[in-house]
């Protein structure tokens, strides 16, 4: 693909993952917080979707030969800490990086606020005071340092480990327990939490959100176009973010010839404006604001974000979303702990006393 | 806002990010007493999907969920 081509792949497929965003409400922030704080799974189920749509897609695009599947490094201190901090900040922030990014297109400022911390936080840890830290906890030497493999086994491109290559299984067998395994369990536990959708199939599609098992289908399915239009990777936001700021400070703008920015940063663009268009026709754009603390907080939730992101090497959607699918232990480590670090926060800010 | 129930209190949480609409109302219906309604006022998409689920959940009535505007829902509660 030419660069231009692919500059308006990734703002196309943006639009769409943001219209789907907004209609699925899918915010991992609140899939994994509801957990223990509302006994409420159906985001979760959402995720569990998507993540076994993609995990069955990847495989066989690989299979075939289209994509090669490219795990992120494992660094394990970096995935660690990094999680943690990202998963502190997304419950600060009330949204995770795509739930922030979505919500934005919906109008609310609070996610607005949030946005520029984490765009903040992510520059500031990548090239700036914080810079330190990240070459700290990724190190080219010394026990932090990343653990890769001679052997990463067939369909991998690079040379990092996934569940499949650490143990010299070929990845299907893999693939097929554990999507046999989540989708039973969503199919036992169907139902009883279904959003009510009554009305014709046009209020169903625009106006009502949508069934957790819609969201995940579809949001699995772009992230499958995503990384074979894409080739390098899935979906992912934060890299988007952290390009446009960059972008925007430097005047290095996304040209021709630098491929990575121009795809993600019109991906993350695309998304605002796909979750306005889906929240204008179901009546759902409002301009809105919480009071000036809750502003901070989300600020500072967002530069959380930012920090865990870079260090950790990627949000919440290049390690879920992407990365798991692709059973690459960075990111189901990073993954874990993105989630502890949310349960952390709530606990403290939702349920003690 | 025509209303075939008097609400006993109302709680508005238009402007509040995720999840602070839920867990202000569920604080919100735990102090109150059996039989009376609380309207809850809100803007939060989400939560305006979520809420009636939670709140038949832990016992309560929902006796009415409506937009009242572009972004804007209004819910009926019956405390058990």
């Amino acid at each position: 693909m030419t660069d231009a081509s692919l500059m308006l792949a990734g703002l196309v497929i943006g639009i769409i993952f943001g219209f789907v965003l907004q209609r699925g409400r899918f915010c991992m922030n609140s899939a994994f917080r509801d957990i223990i704080l509302m006994k409420e799974y159906t985001l979760l189920k959402a995720v569990a979707m998507a993540i076994v749509v993609q995990m069955i897609g990847f495989h066989i695009m690989a299979t075939m030969g289209y994509i090669q599947l490219s795990p992120k490094t494992l660094y394990w201190g970096a995935m660690i800490v990094g999680g943690f901090i990202f998963g502190i900040g997304m419950v600060l922030a009330a949204g995770c990086a795509s739930g922030t990014t979505y919500r934005v297109g919906e109008g609310m400022m609070g996610s607005f606020v949030a946005l520029l911390g984490f765009m903040i936080g992510g520059l500031v840890t990548k090239g700036g005071a914080l810079k330190d830290l990240t070459s700290y906890l990724q190190p080219t030497e010394g026990a932090l340092k990343a653990i890769t493999t001679d052997n990463a086994g067939p369909y991998v491109g690079n040379a990092n480990l996934t569940l499949a290559n650490i143990f010299g299984l070929n990845p299907w067998i893999l693939v097929v327990i554990i999507a046999v395994v989540i989708l039973a369990v969503l199919v036992w536990k169907r139902g009883s939490e279904e959003t009510k959708a009554e009305g014709t199939l046009y209020e169903k599609i625009f106006k009502t959100g949508w069934n957790w098992w819609i969201t995940g289908i579809i949001v699995g399915i772009i992230g499958i176009i995503a990384f074979y239009t894409f080739q390098n990777y899935a979906l992912g936001i934060s890299g988007g973010w952290f390009g446009f700021l960059d972008a925007l400070l430097t005047g290095k703008l996304p040209r021709l010839g630098s491929g990575m920015l121009n795809w993600f940063t019109f991906l993350v663009i695309g998304v605002v404006i796909g979750a306005a268009v889906a929240a204008v026709i179901a009546g759902e754009f409002k301009f809105r604001a919480p009071d000036a603390k809750r502003l901070l907080q989300q600020f500072v939730g967002g530069v959380l974000m930012g920090i865990g992101a870079v260090i950790g090497t990627a949000c919440n959607i290049g390690h879920i979303l992407s990365g798991v699918p692709q059973l690459a232990l960075s990111s189901i480590l990073g993954g874990i702990f993105i989630v502890l670090g949310c349960w952390v926060a709530a606990y403290i800010m939702f349920m003690r006393g | 806002m025509n209303s075939d129930v008097k609400p006993t209190e109302t709680l508005d949480v238009r402007g509040e990010v995720c999840p602070y609409p839920d867990v202000k109302t569920q604080k919100k219906v735990k102090k109150m007493k059996s039989g009376e309604i609380l309207e809850v006022l809100l803007d939060y998409p989400l939560s305006a999907e979520r809420m009636p689920r939670s709140i038949e959940k832990m016992g309560h009535e929902i006796l009415k969920t409506e937009k009242t505007g572009t972004g804007e829902w209004r819910i009926l509660i019956k405390i058990k």
